[in-house]
């Protein structure tokens, strides 16, 4: 049994019937650190933070808050804060009210909750809607409320259930900027649900990617980024998705020859890679684009683009007929021109086809046209 | 999401207002006509052909509230307001006593899943199918043992009958409506179970619950048999005590009236009083289940 | 087949007696075979504007014009009209396969049994539902159900496509390549679209055009590169675009804008035609033209974020925050001291009591 404070999870198993919603979950997330649980819909992401919390039974494991093990306490005896993707505000009080439940469930005087209701409302600049009914709050004051009453209880451990998820973009974003410096003042263990990459690595200190209810990588957010675990993750984490290119790699000098979409390339990598059927794995913003041939680029065909925010994102098809996406700067040809493209391999990743594990970290060794 | 076509013609608005007019005309005519009854005696009820247009007299309302009711025959005793009393005391009390066990009920249904829940829950509601003449002669057997025929009682653990599966049901629609991650919420800030309950789920559900209360008063209230069957004269509610209308020397129909004017009375200040309440109540969570 | 919205205005009544105006005075015109994003967020007039067009919704005012033919007094069943329901509006006894064949045996009489199950599978085989078309929809995720009524809409043969929101349920990943997909068909179909979104990644993948709304009123319609480069408003160079717009509140003078927020600095900006000495205005800079480094104003870093592909860096002037992205690591800690500044061409001048654009820095062609 651990004694330091912050959240361990230790084998926790969930189960729904027969079906297992998770398995195996073992977590230790520090008092101030922000762990963020990143998959798809449908994995088990909230039910872990439902377990965490007491909503959802555990069939086996332990969960400990600060050295004390809460594996069969009631939600209301863990000393949690948590806000809920839809905010679950409570309809029938004020923001004010809504604010300060947590505190009047530990007895505090009237006095002391004005003030403390005052301050996080100070914080997280809702001090002039204290008075409104929630149905009267925009949105994005909504979600401050629900945010507000997670942390004024200063809980040992907070629970975010993708709170960002129903605000719009602008508020989204401004909140991305806001929250890492507010968990850091809270100083909790936090548990952050998301399913966008990007607000994942913004406020993740390490990331979880949770994939049929285990936990398929947990990392820092760079290393996902740049060492995918699997196929899987890979594709999950990245906007527009990795590209994964069929290749069986060769004896290269100094490393391991790859031939895919055109492109040819040496990487250091586990020879055992050699004959295998594989997938090379090129992020799109890792992808060039020219008008013009040159020395290691593979003819394509443009397909088609499409803007996303300052980028453009290149649908290319290769002479061999494989699709690959490019996100690039700047502009490119139009539509249906011949044009070349290279690829900086510095980041690139091998995976075995079948297994869809990852083979090697790969590094360039030298180019061949 | 119904299209209103915003270019009807005039025509068209006419017939809708002819049509609607007729409507409230079938509807509101017995009750008016009722109410105009009350003030006649019998003799101006009886005339062929009626009138509408007579000389109004609270005879039968004096005869109702003396008690003293007087005819052709001599003078009768009318325990009417007894009875109206009757029924006040036994619809409330039943009303209540249904809410409290309903409500928590209700609740359990809704929010767990547990074994035979839905058959339990389906038994309930299936007391309302049974015609009451069914079950109210073996009931009136065991009562007489009991000790509960003819008690306040033994009407109100029957009117349980009428009650109980109206709010069970009605109330259940309402707490499966409601998200349950709002009373997570209030567990996690660190209330107990009951208060989550009663601070939230009880308030989030009031409509429902007051909906559902309000109906299950007009049923009770309207509850004629198991009180015909079960209690005696000074237990009855009017529904029952009307019958002593029906006099030897003839049936006495303005004071039917006055009576049905002022039975009706209570049910109706309630109804006006929560209209809002119960046209919801009715049309969100009773259609759920 | 043209779409034509004029002076269109839809007001409800509002509960307090005050009338609620939700769309004021609309043109829009939608070239036949165009896809227009209604872009806002909520309450901004873009669903009403849309349930105007379907015929759920009376219109208060104006006219709405559909290939040559006065739509507004129609009732939505003569409209030719498609659409995908935010809500899903699926109907539960059916299969997915029939709910999305549903339309079709309407709009084409003529179609053979063979053609119609044909269009069916190709348009679930796009949504990559193809394996759910013997479900109903009750056995299926909202993430499901709601390309299954995407899918009832794009299988339609009709005059008008409206899209409500349709990738609000689907996840990430599903939703960049479904974008592309959907558009193509649209395309590749000819169908006259109109797209309500409050997601401008999505508007501005799919859309020809972006109709801007806020508050009931049209802000700026135009393709997504003439927003992000000439925004008629303030509000649209800050809606439009992520992360948003910089925005300096700043007073023009002889030697150039001085900042609220950096006393005794002035911006010279060569080439900007820049209004009156004297003049209250607001300097906008997109993000990714904010230089760090380089440049007169200066700030402490508050936050280094790195995604991956890009890196923010949140700069802390006085009181005012400025978002800075780049395309490389940017090596700053948190605290350090930084100065940043920003090229004449990269900057947009707003007047700042009617936020009006005065001037762009930027002519691109």
């Amino acid at each position: 049994m651990s004694d330091q404070r912050g959240l361990s999870v230790h084998a926790l198993e969930v189960t729904f019937g027969r079906n297992h919603l998770l398995r195996g979950i073992d977590l230790d997330v520090a008092r101030g650190e922000t762990l963020v649980l990143f998959g798809p819909s449908g994995v088990g992401k909230t039910v872990l933070l439902r377990a965490v919390a007491g909503l959802e039974p555990a069939a086996r494991g332990q969960i400990i808050i600060d050295g004390r093990d809460v594996t069969t306490r009631g939600p209301d005896a863990r000393g949690l804060g948590m806000a809920f993707q839809n905010f679950a505000l409570y309809p029938h009080m004020s923001a004010r009210d809504n604010i300060a439940s947590p505190l009047v469930a530990r007895g505090v005087a009237r006095e002391e909750r004005e003030r403390r209701v005052g301050a996080v409302a100070d914080l997280l600049r809702i001090a002039h809607v204290l008075g409104h009914a929630p149905r009267e709050l925009s949105n994005g004051q909504k979600q401050r409320t629900a945010l507000a009453r997670a942390l004024i209880g200063a809980p040992g451990v907070l629970l975010l259930d993708d709170p960002l998820r129903n605000v719009d973009a602008k508020l989204r974003y401004e909140m991305r900027l806001e929250l890492p410096r507010l968990l850091r003042n809270a100083g909790a263990a936090t548990l952050y649900v998301t399913q966008d990459y990007r607000e994942a690595m913004a406020l993740g200190d390490r990331v979880a990617i949770l994939l049929d209810g285990t936990i398929a990588q947990l990392a820092a957010p760079e290393d996902i980024y740049d060492r995918p675990a699997s196929r899987a993750v890979a594709r999950l984490f990245g906007d527009p998705p990795i590209n994964l290119l069929a290749c069986r790699p060769t004896d290269g000098a100094g490393g391991v020859q790859v031939t895919a979409a055109g492109l040819r390339r040496v990487l250091t990598a586990d020879r055992g890679a050699i004959g295998r059927e594989c997938l090379l794995g090129l992020r799109p913003d890792a992808i060039d684009v020219h008008a013009q041939p040159r020395p290691g680029a593979a003819p394509a065909e443009l397909v088609a683009t499409t803007p996303l925010h300052e980028r453009l994102v290149v649908l290319l098809r290769s002479a061999g007929g494989e699709e690959v996406v490019a996100s690039v700067l700047g502009a490119v040809p139009a539509p249906g021109s011949q044009v070349w493209f290279s690829a900086e391999t510095a980041h690139a990743a091998l995976f075995d086809a079948a297994s869809g594990a990852r083979i090697a970290a790969a590094a360039p060794i030298m180019e061949a046209a | 999401m119904a299209h209103t076509d915003a270019h009807s013609s005039r025509l068209g608005r006419l017939l809708r207002g002819i049509a609607l007019t007729a409507v409230v005309v079938f509807f509101l005519f017995p009750i008016v006509w009722i109410v105009m009854m009350s003030f006649q005696t019998n003799e101006q009820i009886l005339r062929i052909p009626p009138r509408l247009v007579f000389e109004p007299t609270l005879i039968n309302y004096k005869a109702l509230i003396s008690g003293k009711l007087v005819t052709a025959a001599g003078s009768l005793d009318l325990p009417f307001m007894r009875n109206l009393g009757n029924s006040v005391l036994l619809s409330a009390v039943s009303v209540l006593v249904s809410l409290v066990l309903g409500v928590p009920a209700a609740y359990a249904f809704a929010r767990f899943r547990f074994r035979l829940g839905e058959n339990i829950a389906f038994t309930l509601l299936s007391f309302r199918f049974a015609p009451p003449l069914l079950v109210l002669l073996p009931l009136s057997l065991y009562f007489q043992d009991l000790g509960l025929a003819n008690t306040y009682t033994g009407l109100i653990w029957v009117y349980q009958l009428i009650c109980l599966p109206l709010i069970l049901w009605i109330v259940r629609g309402y707490f499966e409506d409601a998200s349950p991650d709002v009373e997570h919420a209030y567990r996690v800030d660190g209330h107990s179970w009951w208060r989550a309950f009663t601070r939230i789920a009880i308030p989030l559900a009031g409509p429902g619950i007051a909906a559902a209360g309000l109906l299950a008063f007009i049923f009770a209230w309207n509850n004629f048999v198991f009180a015909l069957i079960l209690a005696s004269a000074d237990k009855q509610p009017v529904t029952v005590g009307a019958l002593a209308f029906v006099t030897a020397s003839g049936i006495q129909y303005g004071q039917i009236a006055a009576a049905i004017v002022l039975s009706i009375l209570p049910t109706l200040a309630l109804a006006l009083y929560a209209q809002r309440w119960l046209v919801e109540g009715l049309s969100l969570g009773a259609v759920k289940g | 087949m043209t779409l034509a919205l004029s002076q269109l205005s839809k007001t409800y009544p509002g509960r307090d007696g005050h009338p609620v105006r939700a769309v004021l005075g609309l043109d829009l015109l939608v070239q036949d075979g165009e896809i227009v994003a209604l872009l806002g967020s909520s309450g901004c007039g873009k669903t009403s504007t849309l349930r105007m067009i379907a015929g759920f919704e009376d219109v208060t005012d104006g006219s709405i014009t559909l290939a040559g033919r006065r739509i507004d007094t129609l009732p939505p069943d003569r409209r030719r009209v498609a659409m995908a329901f935010e809500g899903y509006a699926l109907y539960p006894p059916l299969t997915v396969a029939e709910n999305i064949g549903f339309g079709l045996a309407r709009d084409r009489r003529g179609l053979s049994r063979k053609d119609a199950d044909k269009r069916v599978q190709d348009v679930a085989e796009m949504l990559e539902i193809a394996d759910l078309l013997a479900k109903r929809p009750a056995s299926l995720s909202g993430g499901q159900q709601q390309r299954a009524s995407l899918a009832r809409a794009l299988a339609r043969d009709a005059d008008l496509h409206l899209l409500d929101e349709p990738m609000g349920q689907l996840e990430p990943q599903l939703r960049a390549v479904l974008r592309g997909r959907v558009k193509a068909t649209l395309k590749a179909r000819n169908c006259t679209s109109v797209l309500v979104t409050h997601d401008q990644t999505e508007a501005n993948a799919m859309a020809d055009r972006i109709a801007v709304m806020e508050a009931g009123v049209l802000q700026q319609f135009g393709t997504g590169a003439e927003l992000r480069d000439r925004p008629a408003n303030l509000f649209v160079a800050t809606f439009f675009g992520e992360p948003p717009m910089n925005a300096f509140s700043a007073r023009v003078q002889p030697d150039g804008l001085h900042p609220a927020d950096a006393p005794g600095k002035a911006i010279a900006l060569p080439g900007v035609p820049l209004p009156d000495h004297g003049v209250n205005v607001v300097l906008g800079v997109r993000p990714h033209h904010i230089r760090l480094g380089e440049g007169t104003l200066h700030g402490s870093v508050i936050s280094n974020q790195w995604l991956g592909d890009q890196a923010h860096v949140v700069v802390e002037m006085r009181d005012k925050i400025v978002v800075a992205v780049s395309h490389a690591r940017v090596p700053l800690r948190v605290g350090e001291s930084v100065a940043f500044g920003f090229a004449p061409e990269d900057t947009h001048i707003f007047d700042a009591s009617t936020g009006r654009a005065l001037a762009h820095g930027m002519q691109r062609p």
